[in-house]
C-alpha cells in the first residue's frame, strides 16, 4: 500500500518536472527573450519592491523590450554580485557603495544626450559628494534619517534640547527601537558627538562607539530592521530611527508620530541609477534612466514605495496639496542644515564600524 | 558485493568538486589579509588571532552553542513522543509524516514574521493570556522567543529522522520481549530506545548542525542585540565585506562542531553494537 | 493493556501538530490582510492575491521554486540513495571522509556555503543561471538524504544482499527487490527534507543563480523594508497547491483500488 503510494508521489514529480523542461508560465529559465519579437532586454538589478507598479510595463511598450530585474536587500549583497563579474545594465546602489563601484572602476560615464531629463532632478539631490557632476549616477530616492517619536509621550523640547542625545536620556529608557545598522548607528553617535561621520580618525570612531556602548548599557534598546515600520505604526515603542521614507509611511498611517531631524546634522541618502562598465546594452539603459526621471514614472514610483522622489515636481505634487503625502513632515528631506552630510566611501571607517559595532551588540 | 562499491565514486568526484573546492576557497580566505583577495598571496593569522583575542566573540560562539543544545535538546524532548506515536499509527502514519512535514514547505522567512506576530507585546498570544487575567507578558526578543522559533523551525527533522528508525521497528520484537517478561517499560529501554540511536544521531545532526549557524531567526525573534555565531559570520560577508574574517570564523566553528560531532558519533556506534 | 485510549505519546503529537500549524493559520489570515502590515490586521481584503497575480516575476518565481526544488529532490535522492549503498561497502577511512564532507554543507552558514559556490563558479566562468541554480541545490540537498537513509542502512542486514544473490538474482535485482524496499522510509524522509531544504533556501539560491531566474525565497527576502502580505498570498497559494497535489496522490491509489475491486466483484459475478 505505502510503496503503491510512494510510486505514484514519484511518477507524478516526473510528470511535473517533464511539463516544467516544457515551460511553465512565462517560460524564462535562462533569461533570453522567446516571447517578444524585439531582442532587447535590458537587465536592471534593483532594491525589492522599489519601483512603481505600472513602470516597468509602460517602459517595455513605449521602447518595445523586455525587462529582467534582479532584486538585491543591502548594498554589500549587490557588490559581492558584481565583483563575482555578474552583468547587468543598470544598478541602483546608494550613495557610498556608488562612490566605491567608481573608485574600483565598475562603472561607465551616462550618456548625457540621452538622458536630457537631468533638468529635472530636484536641486537638492543633484552633484552629491560622492559624484559631483553626476558623470556616473543619477538619483533615483533620497531622504534623511530622523527621529520618529509619539508625540503623546516624548517631549518636542527634549528633543530640540538634546538631539540624537536623547538616545542616551533614561526617561526614555526600555522605550526605544535602533536601527540594526552599523552606517547608521555610528552616524547618529558621531553627529551627537558633533563630529563628521565620514571621519577617519580613531579616537572620534572610538568615543562614538563608547557613547554607543552608554546607549546599549542604559538605555536596553532593541535593535530592529524592517520591523521598526510595523512597530512604530502600532505605537509599541514611544522613538525610533528610521529613514524619511518610512518615517512617512509610518506618519501617515499613525498621526500620534511626529518626525525630527536633529540639528547636529543627519545623514543625507540617496540611492542612484547607475550603468556598469560591462552592461550589455548601455542604450537602453540610459533610455531607461532618462524615463525614471519622468514626471509620470516619478510619481508612480514615489506613489507605489512612499520614498522622495528625485524629481522636483514630483516631489513638490506629493507633498502639496491632494498629494499622498500632502503635508507629511517626514517626506521633504530638509535642506540647509549645514551639518548634513552624505555618506562617503571611508575604507578607514567601514572596517572600523564592522569591528566595533558586533562588540557594541553582543556586550 | 563489491560491485556495489563503484556506485559510491561519481559522488566523491561531485563532491570533490562542489562542496570541497569552495571549501578550499574559505579556508584560503580565512588565511587572507582583510580586503585582498587570496590569490593575491598576502596570508597571515591575523583573523584568528583577532577571535581568540577578544572576549566578545568567544561569548557569542559560547552563547550560540547554548542555544543551539537547548533547541537539541527541546526538540528531543518532543519529536521522540511523537515520532513514536506517528509510528504506532498504522496506516495513518504516512499520512502524519505529511502533516508534520508540510509545514517546512512554507517560507522560513514568512513563518518567522507569523511567530512575531503571535509574540508581540499587543500580540496574539498576549491576548489570549489576556482573557484569563495573564500579562502582557514581554515574549519578544528573549532566548523564550529564539528557542521557540528555532524548535519550530527544526523540529519537524528530529520527526523525520527518529521515525524513521522507529518505523522499521518489528512490533513482534516488544511482544517477545513482554513475553519474557518485561514490563513495557523495561521494553522501551531494552528493545525500542536502542533501535532508535541511530536515528536520535541523524535527528541531532539535523537539529544541531543547522542550528549553531542560523542567523535569521535569532535576529527576528531576538532582535539585532541577539548575536549569535551564524549573525557575525553573515554580517561579516553581508554587511562588512570583510570575507576573511568572516571565514576563519567560519572554520574555528566548523572545527569545534565537528568534534563534538565525532563525539556524538561515537555514542552512536558504540551504543549501536549492542542492539 | 488497552485502558490508556490516549497514552502521551499521543497528546504530545497532537499539540506539536497545533505548535506547527498556529503560524500556518497566521500566516492564512493576513494574507487577507487590507494593510501592508504582517502583524495587524486590519480589515478583510484580496488586493495581495491580485497583486500576487498580476506580477509576472512573482508567478514565475513560484513556478521555478517548484521545478527546482522537484527536480533537486529526485536528483538528489537518486544520488544519495545509490551513494550510501556503495560507500557500505568501501573502507571507513573513506566513509568517515566522505561523512565529514558531508556535515559541512550542513553546519556551514548558508552564506559560506553560497560565497564557496559564487566564487567557484566566477573562477570556472559559467553563466549564472538555471543550471547552476540546480546544480548547487543537488549538492547541498544530498548530504541531507545520505544523512536519513545512512541510519537505516546500519541496521541492514548486511547478508541480505548476498541472501539475494544465492537466491539467484542479479546484483540489481537484488539491489532493487532486497535493498531499497529496506531503506525506503529513510529514502522518504531524506527526500521529504531535500524538498524542503531546496523550497526553503534562499542565501545559496541568490548567490548562483542570475540572469532573471529567481525563486519565492529570493523576492520574499529582497523586499526589505516595503515586505507586504503579498509573501502570505504567495505562500497560501503554496499551501493550496500542494495539498491539491498531496489528496490528488492520494486519491488516485484509492480510486483504483475501488475501481479493480469492483471489477473482482463483477468477474465473480
Amino acid at each position: 500500500m505505502k510503496h503503491r503510494w510512494l510510486s505514484a508521489i514519484l511518477g507524478g514529480t516526473l510528470l511535473l518536472s517533464l511539463l516544467a523542461g516544457c515551460g511553465g508560465p512565462g517560460t524564462e529559465f535562462d533569461g533570453t527573450n522567446k516571447s517578444s519579437g524585439n531582442s532587447d532586454t535590458l537587465k536592471i538589478y534593483n532594491w525589492g519592491e522599489y519601483t512603481g507598479e505600472d513602470l516597468i510595463d509602460n517602459f517595455e511598450e513605449e521602447y518595445d523590450c523586455h525587462v529582467i530585474m534582479e532584486y538585491f536587500d543591502s548594498n554589500e549583497m549587490m557588490y559581492t554580485k558584481i565583483s563575482a563579474g555578474d552583468s547587468y545594465d543598470v544598478l541602483i546602489p546608494s550613495d557610498y557603495m556608488i562612490e566605491r563601484l567608481m573608485k574600483e572602476n565598475y562603472l561607465q560615464p551616462l550618456d548625457k544626450e540621452i538622458i536630457t531629463n537631468i533638468d529635472l532632478l530636484a536641486d537638492d539631490c543633484r552633484g552629491l559628494d560622492y559624484d559631483p557632476e553626476n558623470t556616473y549616477s543619477i538619483p533615483y530616492f533620497w531622504g534623511s534619517v530622523g527621529i520618529v517619536y509619539n508625540k503623546n509621550t516624548v517631549s518636542r523640547d527634549d528633543l530640540e534640547r538634546e538631539g540624537w542625545n536623547i538616545l542616551t536620556d533614561t526617561k526614555y529608557a526600555g522605550r526605544l527601537y535602533l536601527y540594526d545598522s552599523e552606517r547608521d548607528s555610528f552616524m547618529m553617535a558621531l553627529k551627537a558627538l558633533g563630529y563628521s561621520m565620514n571621519t577617519d580618525n580613531e579616537d572620534e570612531i572610538n568615543a562614538a562607539y563608547e557613547w554607543l556602548c552608554n546607549v546599549n548599557d542604559t538605555m536596553q534598546p532593541v535593535y530592529v530592521t524592517d520591523e521598526i515600520i510595523d512597530n512604530m505604526i502600532n505605537g509599541i515603542k514611544d522613538i525610533g530611527i528610521v529613514y524619511s521614507g518610512d518615517a512617512a509611511y509610518i506618519l501617515s498611517e499613525n498621526p500620534d508620530m511626529g518626525y525630527y531631524c536633529p540639528d547636529q546634522g543627519t545623514n543625507i541618502w540617496s540611492d542612484a541609477m547607475v550603468i556598469p562598465k560591462n552592461a550589455s546594452n548601455p542604450e537602453l539603459a540610459n533610455l531607461f534612466i532618462n524615463y525614471v526621471l519622468t514626471y509620470d514614472a516619478s510619481m508612480d514610483n514615489t506613489e507605489t514605495v512612499g520614498y522622495t522622489s528625485s524629481n522636483a515636481d514630483v516631489m513638490a505634487d506629493a507633498y502639496g496639496e491632494g498629494g499622498i503625502y500632502e503635508g507629511n513632515e517626514a517626506y521633504i528631506p530638509r535642506s540647509g542644515c549645514e551639518k548634513d552630510e552624505v555618506f562617503r566611501d571611508n575604507e578607514v571607517l567601514r572596517k572600523k564600524l564592522s569591528e566595533l559595532w558586533i562588540k557594541v551588540k553582543a556586550k | 558485493m563489491k560491485q556495489f562499491r563503484s556506485m559510491a565514486y561519481p559522488y566523491v568526484a561531485w563532491i570533490s568538486v562542489l562542496i570541497v573546492i569552495p571549501m578550499l576557497l574559505i579556508i584560503a580566505y580565512a588565511f587572507t589579509v582583510e580586503g585582498t583577495a587570496f590569490f593575491q598571496g598576502q596570508f597571515t593569522l591575523a583573523n584568528f588571532a583577532r577571535f581568540f583575542s577578544d572576549a566578545v566573540f568567544i561569548q557569542v560562539l559560547l552563547r550560540s552553542l547554548r542555544v543551539a543544545i537547548l533547541t537539541t535538546i527541546v526538540c528531543l524532548l518532543l519529536g521522540y513522543p511523537a515520532a513514536y506515536a506517528i509510528a504506532r499509527a498504522g496506516k495513518r502514519s504516512t499520512f502524519l509524516i505529511l502533516v508534520i512535514t508540510l509545514p517546512t514547505w512554507i517560507n522560513m522567512l514568512v513563518r518567522t514574521y507569523a511567530w512575531v506576530g503571535i509574540l508581540q507585546d499587543d500580540g496574539l498570544l498576549n491576548h489570549l493570556l489576556g482573557l484569563f487575567g495573564i500579562g502582557p507578558l514581554q515574549m519578544m526578543y528573549t532566548d523564550f522567543a529564539v528557542v521557540l522559533g528555532m524548535v519550530y523551525n527544526f523540529l519537524p527533522f528530529m520527526i523525520l529522522e527518529i521515525h524513521t528508525s522507529l518505523s522499521k521497528m518489528d512490533p513482534s520484537f516488544l511482544e517477545a520481549a513482554s513475553d519474557l517478561g518485561a514490563n513495557r517499560t523495561q521494553a522501551f529501554l531494552r528493545v525500542t530506545l536502542p533501535m532508535s540511536v541511530p536515528g536520535i544521531v541523524s535527528g541531532i545532526t539535523l537539529v544541531f548542525l543547522p542550528a549553531v549557524s542560523s542567523f535569521f531567526i535569532p535576529k527576528l525573534l531576538g532582535g539585532g542585540q541577539y548575536v549569535l555565531i551564524g549573525n557575525v559570520i553573515e554580517s561579516q560577508f553581508l554587511t562588512s565585506g570583510n570575507w576573511s574574517f568572516g571565514s576563519a570564523l567560519s572554520l574555528i566553528m566548523a572545527i569545534i562542531i565537528m568534534l563534538s560531532m565525532f563525539l556524538t558519533r561515537r555514542l552512536d556506534r558504540n551504543r549501536g553494537i549492542d542492539v | 493493556m488497552k485502558k490508556k485510549k490516549f497514552p502521551l505519546t499521543r497528546v504530545i503529537l497532537a499539540a506539536v501538530i497545533a505548535f506547527f500549524y498556529l503560524p500556518i493559520v497566521y500566516t492564512v489570515v493576513f494574507s487577507f490582510n487590507s494593510s501592508r502590515s504582517l502583524t495587524h490586521f486590519s480589515g478583510f481584503s484580496l488586493r495581495w492575491y491580485e497583486k500576487m497575480f498580476s506580477s509576472s516575476t512573482t508567478m514565475n518565481a513560484i513556478w521555478m521554486t517548484f521545478v527546482v526544488a522537484i527536480l533537486a529532490t529526485i536528483l538528489s535522492t537518486i544520488i544519495g540513495t545509490i551513494t550510501v549503498i556503495g560507500l557500505s561497502k568501501c573502507s571507513r577511512p573513506l566513509r568517515s571522509a566522505v561523512g565529514m564532507i558531508n556535515d559541512l554543507p550542513i553546519m556551514n552558514p548558508d552564506i559560506v556555503t553560497a560565497i564557496g559556490l559564487l566564487m567557484f563558479f566566477a573562477t570556472m566562468e559559467i553563466s549564472k543561471g538555471f543550471v547552476t541554480l540546480l546544480l548547487a541545490h543537488v549538492a547541498f540537498c544530498t548530504p541531507y538524504v545520505m544523512l536519513s537513509i545512512t541510519p537505516r542502512l546500519r541496521t541492514l542486514d548486511p547478508n541480505l544482499a548476498d541472501a539475494a544473490l544465492d537466491l539467484g538474482a542479479n546484483p540489481w535485482q537484488a539491489l532493487w527487490h532486497a535493498i531499497i524496499p529496506q531503506l525506503m522510509p529513510g529514502i522518504v524522509s531524506g527526500a521529504l527534507i531535500a524538498f524542503t531544504m531546496s523550497f526553503d533556501d534562499f542565501v545559496i539560491s541568490y548567490f548562483v543563480t542570475g540572469n532573471g531566474v529567481q525563486n519565492i525565497s529570493i523576492l520574499v527576502y529582497t523586499m526589505s523594508k516595503r515586505i507586504n502580505p503579498s509573501i502570505n498570498a504567495i505562500s497560501t497559494l503554496v499551501i493550496v497547491i500542494i495539498t491539491a497535489v498531496l489528496i490528488l496522490f492520494n486519491l488516485i491509489p484509492m480510486i483504483r483500488d475501488r475501481a479493480m475491486a469492483r471489477r473482482k466483484k463483477e468477474e465473480t459475478a
